[in-house]
């Protein structure tokens, strides 16, 4: 289970409206991309979702359930990772158990399990200051899933990082989500990005933030970036896109 | 400001304090001996570091005479030390909670603000001629508390301000609680601010010691020893007391400074 339905979302922060009638869906094991100019929603969109806005019009719910108050059945990946500095990697994934107040045993079979799904054993022990920004966000990935949640929310968990780290981190990704399959989405600014990880991506428009066009992307993975079928979706996303980029740039 | 570390840097420290005591030293004899003098500055009169330490070594352990300071410096070291942590403590178990609630909570700041604001500007001095008639005893704790409490308050509420709303967030879709939040991560992320506060605190505290141990004449403590000296004419005694003064603040910021960095090693 994992379904994300927003139905006619508005929201308004002050005097600008940041949503206008937002329709989408999250499918049960889907993964989508949210893709947008700077400035269109896309975030708000994630905390919408998180629960940790409500919107002015409209509804979101989550496996039929209407989302009021905080979504405790999603996880949040954050782009500048929002790591507790104070505890170690591993006390970072036992944090959601630790709250559920979960026996100290059971904290450490869960985090246990994430450390090596995401591939950092041997780092339990580090503070966040101690990890290079991918390793940060394996983190951020592992403390999500640790929480057992039917969505991921995830708010351009790889724009903080280097081109490679990048590439290597959308593999890794991929791989621990087919493991562990849960419904996620997912915010970016790249197309190439959107088109490699996504099942479905949904361009946004320029503030405010609209449903613009959808485009599912039926190829098999693992993707090879440089396809003609990979590049023929990223021309026609990127199409769709730059008219937005342009319109929110003139703003 | 950039400072040298290492070993060049400690030989430039310990370099300048040890040419700091030799110009004191010269500065004195040459205006003991008519060559050299500032006007309006009675120099001749200041004991020499020769002197003071002498005076140092002599009245360390052993008393000096009289019936009034029966004890050696490291007694009535002892005594203010002792009124400062005790006066650090009260301030520390007062001034966390509150800085806490003031720092989180809009309501509990808008209500305590005002008075935190206006009792603050009152330097702990101030505080002096009113404790002595209101305690019966136990004044002289009373001065520090005041000293220490606001430094603390004041960087606990900015530590839990400046607590990053990103962690409140992630906090909060990993399902911690109003009150989980505050305990799991606005105290941590507060934390080290807070350990700020107690050491400028005690630095504070320090100095009103001093102050009020002047003016409420305890038996004992470095206050009153260095004020009854100056009053018996013992100026050497009296300026060991102030370099003494001086050391033990020092001490304990350092002190401070090292837990800090042993315990919060978290911090990027």
């Amino acid at each position: 289970m994992g379904r994300l339905v927003l139905n006619s979302v508005s929201r308004k922060f002050n005097n600008f409206q940041a949503l206008l009638n937002v329709n989408f869906e999250v499918a049960d094991g889907e993964f989508v991309c949210l893709l947008g100019p700077s400035g269109c929603g896309k975030t708000t969109v994630l905390r919408l979702a998180a629960g940790l806005v409500a919107p002015d019009e409209g509804s979101i719910c989550l496996d039929d359930k209407k989302i009021n108050g905080v979504n405790k059945e999603c996880g949040f990946v954050f782009q500048e990772y929002a790591l507790f500095p104070w505890r170690t990697v591993k006390e970072n994934i036992e944090f959601g158990p630790q709250v559920k107040g979960m026996t100290k045993t059971e904290c450490e079979s869960i985090s246990k399990h994430y450390i090596d799904l995401v591939g950092l054993s041997g780092f339990e022990n580090h503070y966040p200051k101690e990890l290079s920004g991918g390793m940060k966000q394996r983190v951020g990935i592992a403390r999500a899933y640790a929480n057992n949640p039917k969505l991921l929310l995830m708010d351009e968990p790889f724009g903080a990082l280097d081109a490679q780290t990048r590439n290597l981190m959308q593999g890794e990704l991929l791989r621990i989500w087919e493991t562990e399959h849960i419904s996620v989405l997912f915010v970016t600014h790249s197309v190439d990005e959107a088109v490699y990880l996504a099942d479905k991506v949904v361009v946004m428009s320029a503030r405010p933030g609209k449903v613009k066009e959808i485009f599912d992307i039926k190829l098999t993975r693992p993707r090879i970036r440089t396809s003609m079928e990979a590049n023929i979706i990223r021309d026609s996303v990127l199409k769709s896109l730059v008219t937005e980029i342009k319109m929110a740039a003139n703003k | 400001m950039k400072f040298e570390t290492g070993k060049r840097g400690l030989l430039i420290n310990i370099l300048s304090l040890i040419v700091f005591t030799i110009v004191w030293q010269i500065l004195v004899i040459l205006a003991r001996n008519d060559i050299f003098n500032i006007p309006f500055i009675r120099l001749r009169d200041i004991p020499t570091p020769v002197e003071t330490w002498y005076a140092l070594v002599g009245s360390m352990f052993t008393r000096i005479y009289g019936p009034s300071f029966t004890y050696g410096i490291i007694n009535h070291v002892y005594a203010s030390l002792q009124r400062v942590i005790q006066g650090g403590i009260i301030a520390f178990i007062i001034g966390v909670p509150v800085g806490i609630g003031v720092g989180y909570s809009k309501f509990l700041g808008n209500l305590f603000n005002p008075i935190i604001e206006i009792v603050r500007n009152m330097p702990p001095m101030a505080w002096i001629p009113l404790s002595i008639f209101i305690f019966v005893s136990g004044g002289s704790i009373f001065i520090v508390f005041i000293g220490v409490v606001f430094p603390i308050i004041l960087n606990t509420i900015q530590g839990v301000k400046s607590t990053d709303s990103r962690l409140i967030d992630a906090a909060k879709t990993l399902g911690a609680s109003e009150s989980m939040i505050v305990k799991k991560v606005v105290i941590p992320s507060a934390f080290p601010s807070i350990i700020t506060g107690l050491r400028i605190g005690i630095g504070v505290g320090w100095m009103a010691i001093v102050a009020a141990e002047m003016v409420i004449r305890s038996p004992v403590g470095l206050g009153y020893f260095i004020w009854n000296m100056g009053d018996l004419g013992r100026y050497s005694e009296m300026v060991a007391g102030m370099v003494v003064i001086g050391v033990i603040g020092y001490i304990m910021n350092i002190s401070i400074l090292l837990l800090q960095r042993r315990f919060i090693n978290w911090v990027d």
